[in-house]
């Protein structure tokens, strides 16, 4: 049976087209939801540290759009595609050129439609319509997928100004090729919001190794007067810093719908959150904010290094912990998830292939961009509780909205009110216990008894 | 070969053109291949490229895209002495016939401008408002685009000899004689014009089109359907990593031109030697598509020349055996079982 069902028009594709062009500078795949009143699309870049979701409002956007819930999927649908595909279909055709009227090439409307059902073939079926009569129709494949959310803590972040999208595109076009970080910051005084363009890529120079200059060693400060945001309300001296990269492929995207961008961010190493909407379409984005000890001493660090610190560990962790788990096996066959297991073991399970990453479903996970993680997760696999049982039932509510969290234990103030749980850890585990279900599996368990919680796709 | 008499006897062909833009461009279309066939007659010459027999495509250069065309065709035993015996094919003299790197012609060619060029890069230099903003447009008084690029003069002598092409411009005159080789005589891809299934003649755009739409999915296929009812003409692209797309024709709205269709016929093509054919398509003003009982694709451009009366471009294209479409639907269920475990 058709679950989802929307047409566009000609304009409507172009949009489409331009969020897929501005998502596929993050990722390579897009997660597509599927409610009553709207459509969502998001997608999380590889190294998890950047979200961006679009919301186009089924009763605005669409020329049609209808959602028939089936008892699979009741109140929405959800699938993952790839952006390459989409972004050849939904593209702009020429016009009829030099050609007469009656010649024109150009879209007329595109029919959406995902048909999906027991004997039937999963597609998503698009049927561009064209003026001159051409019906194209595409049937791409999609893998059913449960996409992630980042997780955004409004009342966390006080700061935050918005500023019309235009005009802060023409500030980035001040920023040289080649930069990698931009710091947002306040003077002293709060007058002027200052965009700071560096980056810290170093170049060796010579046979001697150890004699290292800047790449691109060029600083760029644009100072921006607080008149010209519409709405600030920034912490003095508060240095906030980005990927460029990441901030020029959403001011690219932003210009277009011409509405003010809106931005909240509270501390680095936090994220920071920026939207704009603009008829019927809100686009958010998630970045994470580099922290600031990392982007001055550890951005550099020997990755070398790091790996072999991450590839001794298990080793040596597992043998350390092995009497442990061994009888922790024997006594809790019956319930495998209400065991104290160690870190390491965790590591070896198939679930959970890319430790030093950010994490998505098993919640206090090292942040992305920053090399911070590293100690953090020696600091974590000392920590016993943290892998603490955890209620299933909660889980197989969350298993389909897997949401995405930096950590938080990660807090690079000490003024901040979490210096709680920054000096002593044992204390956050509590903080957001529902989430943590995977992480207290057994090392030992088998696929099938691990497959209920939902850790592999249904 | 001796020569006949003490005095050179006159080449076999020659002829001067003034530009070698439609030239190149009717080349071009057929660039799919190393080797291209040239057939001589009074009227033109005939190129026929083929690729590994199942396709193969056509370009004449018509007489009067030349400003002077002579040929010189020798009669049968002259161009063929141990053919004598065979007295009924003496009177019909034999077109001349050989073989030609076509890549190597192409681009010999592409040597017109190459002064203008060269004009403009100086002149680009000299001033450097236009540096590199501009020098990619042609200027609208170059040689080239007035249509006055010197003179191209093509020549045979005679059976053996190079394929020589003088090129003079501006002065700069530049000779190439490219090397000829034996004619493989293949034939030529039988089309049954007393068989035909369906004609359809439409916009050669609306094609080009049609195979954009479809190629983005890498396809491995191309099935094309033509029917009386609904759809009435359907490209279907299949095998592709990303999915499947299929492109319909309205009959109405002046999208199809001619369209009479004898009997339901659908085959199914490999994808690539299809889209050989979009240089074609692009140049091209109109197409007319055909195929016979036998299940050959017929593509007929027609190319408007400016100056002289249209060129055409002949495709002809052999179908997969029809006992590979059941490989090919096995392979679409498994996909879908694999889809539905995922679910």
């Amino acid at each position: 049976m058709v679950i989802l069902n929307f047409t566009l028009s000609e304009e409507g594709v172009a949009v489409l087209h331009d969020a897929l062009a501005c998502m596929f500078k993050f990722s390579d795949d897009v997660c597509l939801e599927a409610r009553m009143d709207k459509l969502t699309l998001t997608t999380l870049n590889i190294s998890k540290s950047a979200y961006v979701c679009f919301s186009f409002a089924a009763n605005r956007f669409f020329s049609r759009y209808s959602f028939e819930g089936t008892p699979q999927y009741r109140d929405r649908f959800f699938c993952q595609l790839y952006i390459r595909s989409l972004l050849t279909i939904f593209r702009a055709r020429q016009a009829g050129g030099d050609q007469a009227r009656d010649r024109d090439a150009s879209i007329d409307r595109c029919d959406v439609a995902i048909d999906d059902g027991l004997g039937k073939k999963s597609r998503l079926v698009a049927r561009v319509s064209f003026r001159n009569g051409i019906t194209a129709s595409h049937s791409l494949p999609y893998e059913v997928k449960p996409p992630t959310h980042a997780k955004f803590n409004r009342d966390e972040a006080g700061n935050r100004w918005s500023i019309s999208s235009r005009t802060l595109r023409q500030l980035m076009d001040h920023f040289g090729p080649g930069i990698e970080l931009l710091d947002i910051n306040t003077d002293e005084e709060a007058r002027v919001v200052n965009f700071t363009c560096f980056t810290e890529k170093v170049q060796k120079r010579g046979a001697v190794s150890n004699e290292a200059v800047l790449k691109k060693p060029l600083h760029t400060n644009v100072a921006v007067e607080m008149d010209e945001f519409d709405d600030v309300e920034v912490q003095d001296k508060l240095h906030i810093i980005i990927s460029v990269k990441d901030f020029r492929a959403i001011l690219q995207h932003a210009q277009m719908t011409s509405g003010a961008l809106t931005t909240s961010y509270s501390n680095p190493g936090r994220p920071m959150k920026l939207s704009y909407s603009a008829d019927g379409v809100l686009c958010e984005f998630i970045l994470m904010t580099v922290g600031e000890k990392d982007a001055m001493t550890q951005k550099h660090k020997n990755p070398r290094a790091n790996n072999a610190a991450k590839a001794a560990r298990p080793e040596l962790d597992s043998e350390s912990h092995r009497a442990s788990s061994v009888a922790a096996n024997e006594n809790q066959q019956e319930a495998p998830a209400s065991t104290t297991t160690s870190r390491p073991q965790q590591q070896e399970t198939p679930v959970r292939p890319r430790q030093s990453a950010f994490e998505i479903r098993p919640q206090p996970m090292p942040p992305p961009t920053t090399a911070r993680s590293d100690s953090l997760f020696v600091d974590q696999a000392e920590d016993d509780e943290q892998w603490e049982p955890i209620n299933p039932d909660a889980d197989e509510e969350e298993e389909e909205t897997a949401r995405l969290e930096w950590n938080i234990t990660n807090e690079p103030n000490p003024s901040s009110i979490r210096i709680g749980s920054y000096l002593s850890r044992q204390a956050e585990p509590q903080d957001v216990p529902p989430d943590r279900l995977a992480s207290g599996l057994e090392p030992t368990q088998r696929l099938s008894e691990v497959r209920r919680f939902g850790l592999f796709s249904p | 070969m001796e020569p006949e008499g003490s005095a050179p006897a006159p080449p076999i062909f020659r002829a001067v053109a003034s530009s070698t833009r439609p030239l190149y461009q009717l080349l071009k279309a057929i660039n799919f291949t190393n080797k291209v066939h040239i057939d001589i007659t009074e009227n033109g010459l005939r190129f026929a490229a083929d690729h590994a027999r199942v396709m193969q495509g056509v370009a004449h250069w018509s007489k009067s895209l030349f400003t002077t065309y002579t040929t010189n065709i020798p009669s049968g035993p002259a161009q063929d002495s141990t053919s004598a015996e065979d007295s009924e094919k003496e009177d019909e003299p034999l077109p001349p016939t050989f073989q030609i790197s076509l890549p190597a012609l192409l681009e010999t060619l592409q040597i017109f401008g190459a002064a203008d060029a060269a004009a403009r890069q100086a002149k680009a230099d000299a001033d450097p408002y236009r540096s590199n903003l501009r020098n990619y447009r042609s200027d609208a008084f170059s040689n080239h685009t007035l249509g006055m690029s010197g003179t191209c003069s093509l020549s045979y002598a005679q059976e053996g000899e190079p394929f020589s092409i003088v090129l003079d411009e501006s002065g700069v005159s530049t000779t190439c004689n490219l090397t000829t080789y034996v004619p493989e005589t293949p034939d030529d891809i039988p089309f049954d014009i007393e068989d035909l299934s369906f004609k359809i003649i439409t916009s050669a755009r609306w094609l080009l089109d049609a195979l954009t739409e479809l190629a983005p999915t890498s396809p491995e296929k191309l099935t094309i359907a033509a029917s009386k009812r609904e759809p009435y003409l359907r490209l279907t692209s299949s095998g592709g990593p990303l999915g499947s797309s299929s492109v319909d024709f309205d009959k109405g709205r002046d999208l199809l031109e001619t369209f009479s269709v004898r009997q339901r016929w659908v085959q199914t093509f490999k994808f690539d030697i299809i889209k050989s054919a979009s240089e074609a398509m692009r140049i091209a003003s109109k197409v007319s598509l055909r195929g016979d009982g036998q299940g050959v694709l017929s593509m007929q451009f027609m190319v408007e020349v400016e100056g002289s009366g249209p060129s055409f471009l002949d495709f002809r294209f052999v179908p997969y055996a029809v006992c590979e479409d059941e490989g090919e639907e096995d392979e679409e269920d498994e996909g879908e079982e694999g889809a539905e475990m995922e679910t």
